[in-house]
């Protein structure tokens, strides 16, 4: 892999009807940096439960940067009422699982940005674990 | 006793037997009998798991899933019913069987080819896990299967695919009941969570087994690959039954 960012864009529907195939691309993009098994269900979980949060919209924009060791997720523009309330996890009781919770334990790091035309991208980066 | 004894003594007997074990385990606490009751009606689990082989699933896998339903029969047999502890265990491994299936969303018709190279990966990603000491690549997946990465991602998604679909009809789309799965009393954990679904938070609306997993995945941060060995399942099963059980959250909030 050269040191230069390769970068994937994608504008999907937000159908369920079309979560496998962004799974799908999501794995063979992970898989050209040799991701385990597991990190490629982690990356593909944290998309999954993003998209799951988007809120109504139709569409949503997909941005994979392919480093030498990591993959860097944009996805967006999502709803930010909807991902602000998931994103909350101040008040969660023992045992209730938010949106934070299940990003903090599937990828290294994560954030929100807000979008050029209204809503908020989240960014989210998982790195190989064995390199 | 071992299981060939139990092959060769009388149907009577048998249940004589059973009982006696039962007695020990619930009234005693005899661990050891209960491992003997489990020993003893392998066999039966055996026999209804081969009615769910060829469906995309190795028949090692649907046995082992069958024998929780065993365990569950025998920890909950009562002691003053009149029945066998086969007629009683045989809906409770049917049921745990069914919800396996269901849970892997084979109610979704996909080719013959993946299904087949996905039932043999969940094999394959337990012997590489034990062989390299972490999760396999997709490459390594492939090239142990002698297929392609291409292939190995496109069987992931096919096994990834899950559907609240009730498998009560099998792939063929016949009901598939036997008379003998109607004997007996019915999944009591499974019928409970279902009457309860207006009335407890949604993570308290999950099988407890599911809860379990979340907990160790998400509170305790434990890898998949620990989770499948504390819980007796798959890596790919596991990874199938967080994904579901995340949506059935997220929906039940909705």
């Amino acid at each position: 892999m050269n040191a230069e960012r390769e970068l994937i864009d994608l504008d999907a529907p937000l159908a369920a009807d079309f979560h496998p195939v962004i799974r799908l691309i999501i794995g063979g993009i992970a898989e050209r940096v040799d991701f385990a098994f597991e990190e490629i269900d982690d990356l593909q979980l944290a998309v999954e439960r993003l998209l799951a949060e988007a809120g109504r919209r139709e569409t949503v924009h997909l941005r994979f940067e392919v480093a030498e060791e990591a993959i860097r997720a944009r996805v967006g523009p999502l709803d930010e009422q909807a991902i602000a309330a998931a994103l909350r996890d101040g008040d969660a009781r023992p045992g209730q699982l938010t949106l934070e919770r299940i990003l903090t334990t599937v990828v290294d790091s994560f954030g929100v940005e807000n979008a050029v035309d209204g809503g908020v991208v989240v960014r989210l980066e998982k790195r190989k674990a064995y390199l | 006793m071992s299981p060939a004894h139990h092959r060769s003594s009388s149907p009577s007997q048998a249940r004589r037997e059973d009982r006696e074990l039962l007695r020990r385990y619930h009234d005693d606490g005899d661990t050891s009998a209960r491992e003997e009751l489990i020993e003893r009606h392998l066999p039966l689990v055996r026999s209804l798991a081969r009615r769910y082989s060829g469906r995309g699933e190795s028949l090692e896998d649907i046995e082992q899933v069958g024998a929780i339903g065993l365990i569950k029969a025998i920890d909950r047999f009562e002691l003053s019913r009149d029945v066998s502890l086969a007629t009683y265990a045989t809906p409770n491994v049917v049921g745990e069987i069914k919800r396996h299936f269901r849970d892997k969303g084979w109610a979704i018709r996909v080719p013959r080819a993946l299904q087949e190279l996905n039932a043999s990966m969940s094999g394959a990603i337990e012997r590489l896990t034990g062989r390299l000491g972490r999760s396999p690549s997709i490459a390594e997946i492939a090239e142990e299967l002698k297929t392609t990465p291409e292939e190995v991602l496109e069987a992931m998604e096919v096994g990834s695919a899950y559907s609240t679909v009730s498998l009560s009809t099998g792939p063929s789309g016949e009901e598939e009941l036997d008379p003998l799965e109607t004997i007996g009393e019915e999944d009591e954990g499974f019928e409970r969570s279902e009457d309860r679904v207006s009335l407890e938070p949604a993570f308290e609306r999950l099988h407890e087994r599911e809860r379990e997993i979340l907990r160790m995945r998400f509170e305790e941060g434990l890898p998949q690959t620990q989770i499948a060995q504390a819980v007796g399942l798959s890596q790919m099963h596991v990874s199938r039954l967080i994904r579901k059980s995340l949506a059935e959250m997220r929906e039940e909030l909705t």
